[in-house]
């Protein structure tokens, strides 16, 4: 009898509660140095978006938020996804939400990791947790990111870039920093920030909202090697020649003839707020291992 | 490791159970599939599913003997019906617990369903309909030391899906029965409770102090004399903001949540008073706001409707902040009377409203803080109306007749989301009439109107449904949305059905359409998708 009183107290007293006082930010100064070495641990966090999400654009401030708090550790990439919220308003109702951020692999990412399917704003933090664990709300990006942080660095990116007139040549190397072994890709990828567009924010038509890390193409997702045995201080170098134009006129089509609902408005891309973002991930397991990102026109 | 338990358990429950062989213990189970197709139909939205059918199916066993119980559940969604959440996906047994009573204490480990109080601080339950399961697994002891007086304590984790979320869960609850505690004999009869639950989850966020321990309180109290019973509980929750970098929606108000019941009865004469006022008051299991972490529930204050049009537009708790107050007066009209007629009359008044509290809920952080006043009603935004009758007469033995008149406000903006759809204010009258041809075999008609601008505009509805009795029952009904300002969307939603029962098993199968919409129980509610196609439903039990 004493011993079911004294369990029953004891889960009383760890039954307990903090009562935290203001203020309740903490001041971090500019950015938290995590890492000196020359190629630290990146993240991609991957924001699946639309711009008549009302719940979308508070994602994207968190997203702005992290990478305020660990500066180019950070890497966004947005990704307009699904008919219900990023679908083009109808002409009828132009000028309002008649742009149409869609594209082929934005589609394609989303019907594989399913991230719209349970509803926007859901983002995945170098996709990890896949194929059970990685949708996360915003709320649950931070906890992710600073584990990632503190894991090891198999792989150093470098971007450079050479622009003339509409044609790019871009260089990524790879440089491999531990022994190691497995199935990985290179992703290439180019996103655009500062696009001024309309965006539903809370119960507000934003007519003017910034639109940042869109996803705009695919360049390039193939083995990183053809070997599985990766040495230290190995370099592999891969050069990727693409047309803009090209690719813009890509998804203009993809608008126009697949995408639901399109029509077409995909255009009107500004070079100089391009990025190029590449990335290593894991085959086995979709884990992005690290990334880099560089304008394109620099 | 999750694996690993339940095929621990597993191995254990399949020793148990041939064992059980020998000692005739007993076994139970139920066993329900859900099973619907799904074909694209473009006017009402409906997607087509790549699978083209697609399944749930859920299989209870348990085992008792004696003192001891043990048991587990399998789970089957391959994949999940549409209106579930995609996270439910594959097969799995996340259900499975032992338990044993002995000398008065309760043991159970494994998973638990459990509540404290009316579930203001903790509620941990699951309802299929919903997709909500937010069982426990864990520990659990519920002990009786003295007469009168019952304790529980529970530790453990939060189902969500087929994981658990990261916070851990504590909890205490004392219930004193003081007539029985202290031998009293008297007409009034009172019960007090204390409930405590706490979450731990580790803080390292770097840029805001969040609090480790997240505690929640609430104490309670029932009054009961002859017809009269009255029940009442506050509940305070302690600073618990959301995780994140970004400041926005970060809250370290305390929050706060108040219901109050009186009840009278008495043969033929039934009043139910009540109010609750809920302040920033939502629990979960992890610091993000995602409804699968919810463990806690605030009851919904208006009336639930079953009838398809009252339910068109259900009020939900805004468990961040509402006041609410309601009536509902029972009165049966007695035989014989000009009104009561041969059998009498049953009559339901109900009244309910909710708005939302002054200046929103409270609100505390490094720029802002806001405490809304106790009640206020004047000037506040509405959020949901509800007044309605409801006349049930038996007119003879074969005829048997349901009226319900409505008027509902509802708005649109707060309770399904933020736009300008302004508040939908809808009219509804419904008749339901039974007759019975002869022995076993009963015809039932309803038919629904509702009248509205806002919204989907108006709507009609008709039911013919026949049941012969013990086996089988066939239904067919449409739903027609006449009043849509889209032309385009003036759509019939017709949906067949038919059903067989015998024994402990039922079988239903039915083709239809289904409209998107917002379907509640218990005023916890999800957004259902637009559908078009078959369904098949199978139940057991053993």
């Amino acid at each position: 009898m004493k011993n079911i009183i004294t369990l029953f107290s004891f889960i009383l007293i760890i039954t307990s509660c903090d009562v935290v006082e203001g203020p309740y930010e903490i001041d971090t100064g500019n950015v938290i140095p995590t890492d000196t070495n020359t190629y630290v641990k990146k993240i991609l966090i991957e924001d699946f978006t639309g711009h008549t999400c009302q719940n979308c654009p508070s994602a994207a401030r968190e997203l702005e938020a992290i990478h305020d708090l660990y500066g180019d550790q950070i890497i966004g990439m947005a990704l307009h996804v699904s008919k219900t919220f990023a679908r083009p308003y109808p002409s009828s109702q132009a000028p309002n939400y008649q742009y149409d951020f869609r594209t082929k692999w934005g589609k394609e990412w989303d019907d594989l990791f399913g991230i719209s399917g349970i509803g926007l704003p859901g983002g995945m933090i170098n996709r990890i947790g896949y194929p059970n664990e990685h949708r996360l709300g915003k709320d649950e990006w931070l906890a992710r990111v600073i584990s990632e942080l503190e894991k090891e660095v198999d792989f150093g990116i470098s971007i450079t870039t050479n622009m003339t007139e509409n044609e790019a040549v871009i260089t990524i190397n790879t440089e491999i920093l531990n022994n190691i072994n497995g199935d990985y890709n290179l992703v290439v990828c180019l996103s655009e920030s500062n696009i001024i567009n309309w965006q539903k924010d809370g119960a507000e038509d934003v007519e003017d909202y910034e639109h940042n890390h869109a996803l705009r193409s695919l360049l390039s997702d193939e083995n990183l090697s053809t070997s599985s045995n990766y040495t230290n201080a190995d370099n592999i170098e891969q050069t990727i020649s693409v047309n803009l134009n090209t690719l813009e006129q890509f998804n203009i089509n993809y608008s126009q003839n697949t995408a639901e609902l399109g029509n077409g408005n995909a255009g009107g891309w500004n070079v100089s707020n391009m990025s190029v973002i590449a990335y290593i991930y894991d085959n086995t397991n979709q884990e992005i291992l690290q990334v880099e990102e560089a304008h394109l026109n620099n | 490791m999750f694996k690993k338990i339940t095929y621990t358990f597993i191995v254990s429950f399949l020793a148990i159970n041939s064992l059980a062989q020998n000692n005739s213990g007993e076994i139970h189970g139920d066993f329900d599939l859900n099973m619907q197709s799904y074909q694209e139909d473009e006017i009402i939205g409906a997607k087509a599913a790549d699978e083209i059918i697609l399944n749930n199916a859920y299989l209870n066993i348990n085992y008792t003997k004696g003192d001891f119980a043990a048991g587990l559940r399998y789970e089957s969604y391959l994949n999940a019906l549409m209106d579930f959440d995609d996270n439910y996906k594959g097969n799995g047994i996340p259900f499975r617990y032992a338990a044993y009573t002995i000398d008065g204490l309760e043991v159970t480990v494994g998973n638990y369903y459990e509540q404290v109080g009316s579930g203001l601080i903790f509620r941990s339950y699951e309802n299929k309909g919903l997709g909500a399961d937010n069982a426990m697994d864990g520990i659990r002891l519920k002990y009786s030391p003295l007469k009168g007086l019952y304790l529980k304590s529970f530790i453990g984790k939060s189902r969500t899906y087929f994981t658990y979320a990261e916070g851990i869960i504590r909890g205490a609850d004392g219930e004193i029965n003081i007539n029985e505690a202290l031998n009293i004999e008297s007409k009034t009869r009172i019960i007090v409770g204390q409930g405590l639950v706490s979450r731990f989850q580790a803080d390292n966020n770097p840029k805001f102090k969040l609090p480790q321990n997240v505690a929640a309180y609430s104490t309670r109290l029932n009054i009961i004399n002859g017809g009269w019973n009255y029940s009442g509980e506050y509940a305070i929750k302690l600073n618990d903001p959301i995780s994140g970098a970004a400041p926005e929606g970060k809250n370290w108000a305390n929050g706060n949540a108040l219901m109050s019941s009186l009840t009278y009865s008495k043969r033929g004469f039934g009043i139910v008073a009540e109010m609750h006022r809920v302040d920033h008051m939502q629990f979960r299991s992890d610091r993000a706001p995602e409804k699968q972490y919810i463990i806690n529930y605030i009851p919904t204050l208006t009336k639930q409707h079953t009838y398809s049009l009252l339910a068109l537009y259900p009020s939900a708790t805004q468990t961040e902040g509402e006041f609410g107050a309601q009536i509902d007066v029972f009165y049966k009209i007695k035989k014989g009377s000009l009104l009561g007629g041969k059998y009498g009359t049953k009559m339901i008044f109900n009244f309910s409203r909710i708005n939302a509290l002054n200046g929103g809920n409270s609100f505390l952080n490094d720029d802002k803080e806001h405490n809304p006043m106790f009640i206020s009603i004047e000037g506040e935004e509405l959020y949901y109306k509800d007044i309605n009758l409801e006349i049930y007469k038996k007119i003879n033995k074969k005829i048997r007749v349901t009226g319900v008149i409505a008027k509902q406000s509802y708005n649109k903006d707060v309770l399904e989301k933020p736009g300008n759809y302004g508040i939908v204010e809808s009219t509804i009258a419904i008749a339901d009439i039974s007759y019975k041809i002869k022995k076993g075999h009963t015809v039932r008609i309803e038919l629904q109107e509702l009248l509205a601008d806002g919204g989907e505009g108006s709507w009609s509805m008709g039911l013919a449904e026949y049941t012969i009795s013990p086996h089988w029952f066939f239904a067919v009904q449409d739903m027609y949305n006449w009043g849509n300002h889209d032309v385009n969307k003036q759509l019939h939603y017709v949906n067949v059905n038919c059903g067989f029962l015998k024994g402990a098993n039922r079988i239903a199968i039915g083709y239809g359409k289904k409209r998107a919409g917002i379907f509640c129980v218990g005023g916890v509610c999800k957004e259902v998708p637009s559908s078009n196609g078959f369904s098949l439903a199978i139940s057991s039990s053993f």
